[in-house]
């Protein structure tokens, strides 16, 4: 262990360092608080401080409020060496941030059972240090695996297809997504599992791949051995099946809301079905106004054997559909006022001669500027297509 | 414990003394309403009037103490505050629940 003694009397200090070198420790030195912080400032390796009280220039106790007040950002062990016995300068020292005194004169077997101690709990930190970093380092790769599963902007069939996605903390339980069902009709949806970590991120992941239509039997799709060999499901049959197939354990209770919509990429045509989601808004182009598209339903996966609504409406060219999830709504100022509904229409009212990249940012600078910050506390997410045949 | 109970008229009536059901106590409140079945109430009433503020999370602690009942027993809601009743709204929570503006009210519903 890499140990700092500061001692402004020479012959003690000298007494002390060879002690330590005997038991193997590695040892600097200095002669008041000054030295020792141009000390601690060039050899990082130091974790343990053995330091007098009374010192000139800086006395041991303010070198270790220095100490814990700095920059430094592994712990260092502060040990106070002290003639002084009395209960209440022991209490004093510890308050202002020491760990351990050692009464002078210095008992060697005793300073050697204390430092002990200090080593122990010097490495119970490291060793908790490397776990926190190795927690982090997964997460970090499961929110970058969670990035690649996110589909990129995009055109297809007439229908533009762009989003912002921002997790709360590394990982979300927010996900979306869209493609091509058949050669004119798209499926696309937004879904929000409750709570956020990594609960609730694993069982997004795992919904994107339900969700996605590859060609084999699916849940988007019904086939036949004559012709025309499938029907696309309507939006509430897909709802009634993820609802079937995903009924959370009242243990864990992860269930989660989602819009989910066909768009005939042709016609302009759209049915929709929601499951306790909000309210997907619809901008309409002609009359620049914003529409809410209410249809409720029990979010999936709380209760089987539930019903859901499906809606149609009929877009017109340029108009466009938002979909998002609460935390965009829920999103909090200072004072803890949400964002709301009524501010994010109000919102989008102003984006009508935007294109889709410059109301996204406009939305996100909205809801930055209402909470003062660019972190959020809960995933933030927005889905917008446009027709434009 | 932010949350009380007591017996009236054979209900088991659940008070939660928060304003804010979410994420921090939506798992001690599960707990609490899951001892409270297991300690045989079949008849629940959760007391919501303090709450102005409901998450999801916290709508699942509700739903996990049903689910949990398996269709014996009743539970009901009581005294919602708007922004719970428009939660309750968009996630069709009268499907699931009788949903009564005061406890008095749940007591007497049949």
């Amino acid at each position: 262990m890499d140990i700092l003694i500061v001692e402004d009397a020479r012959d003690q200090r000298m007494i002390l360092s060879v002690a330590l070198k005997k038991q193997g420790h590695r040892v600097f030195e200095a002669s008041d608080g000054y030295e020792a912080l141009n000390v601690l400032e060039s050899h990082p390796g130091i974790r343990i401080v053995i330091s007098d009280w009374m010192m000139p220039n800086m006395d041991g106790m303010e070198l270790c409020e220095a100490i814990r007040k700095s920059h430094i950002e592994y712990y260092v062990y502060f040990m106070l060496l002290t003639g002084i016995s009395d209960r209440e300068a022991m209490v004093e020292g510890i308050n202002r941030g020491a760990d351990d005194f050692i009464n002078k004169p210095l008992d060697f077997d005793e300073l050697g059972a204390r430092l002990n101690a200090g080593i122990r709990i010097i490495e119970l930190k490291a060793a908790l240090e490397h776990k926190i970093q190795t927690i982090e380092k997964d997460l970090e790769s499961a929110a970058e695996t969670q990035a690649r599963l996110l589909s990129e902007p995009a055109k297809i069939q007439n229908v533009d297809f762009n989003w912002y996605f921002k997790p709360s903390r590394i990982l979300g339980g927010d996900m979306f997504g869209y493609q091509a069902l058949d050669g004119e009709t798209l499926g696309f949806y937004q879904l929000d599992v409750a709570g956020h970590g990594i609960p609730s991120a694993l069982f997004s992941f795992s919904l994107n791949n339900t969700l996605r239509e590859d060609g084999g039997g699916s849940l988007l799709k019904e086939s036949f051995s004559e012709p025309p060999f499938y029907r696309v499901k309507e939006p509430d049959e897909v709802l009634m099946s993820l609802n079937e197939q995903f009924q959370a354990k009242p243990e864990s209770m992860l269930y989660f809301t989602i819009a989910y919509g066909l768009i005939n990429s042709r016609t302009g045509s759209v049915t929709f079905s929601q499951a306790g989601h909000p309210p997907s808004l619809w901008l309409k182009s002609g009359s620049k106004s914003v529409e809410k598209i209410t249809c409720s339903g029990v979010p999936v996966g709380m209760m089987p054997a539930m019903t859901y609504e499906n809606i149609t409406i009929q877009l017109q060219p340029g108009d466009r559909l938002f979909l998002y999830s609460d935390g965009v709504t829920e999103c909090a100022n200072n004072i803890g006022e949400m964002f709301g509904e009524q501010r994010l229409v109000s919102s989008l009212e102003n984006t009508f001669d935007h294109t889709i990249e410059a109301m996204i940012s406009r939305v996100e600078q909205d809801i930055i500027n209402w909470t003062g910050a660019d972190v959020f506390e809960d995933d933030v997410t927005y889905l917008v297509l446009e027709w434009q045949p | 414990m932010p949350f009380e109970s007591k017996i009236e008229a054979g209900h088991t009536i659940v008070s939660i003394d928060e304003t804010r059901l979410d994420a921090s106590l939506s798992e001690p409140v599960r707990a609490y309403l899951f001892d409270q079945i297991d300690n045989g109430s079949d008849n629940l009433i959760i007391d919501l009037s303090q709450v102005r503020f409901m998450d999801s999370s916290g709508l699942g602690a509700l739903v996990a103490a049903l689910k949990k009942m398996g269709g014996t027993g009743s539970m009901k809601l009581a005294g919602a505050q708007p922004a719970v009743t428009d939660l309750f709204s968009l996630t069709s929570m009268d499907k699931l629940f009788a949903i009564l503006p005061t406890v008095t009210e749940a007591i007497e519903e049949k």
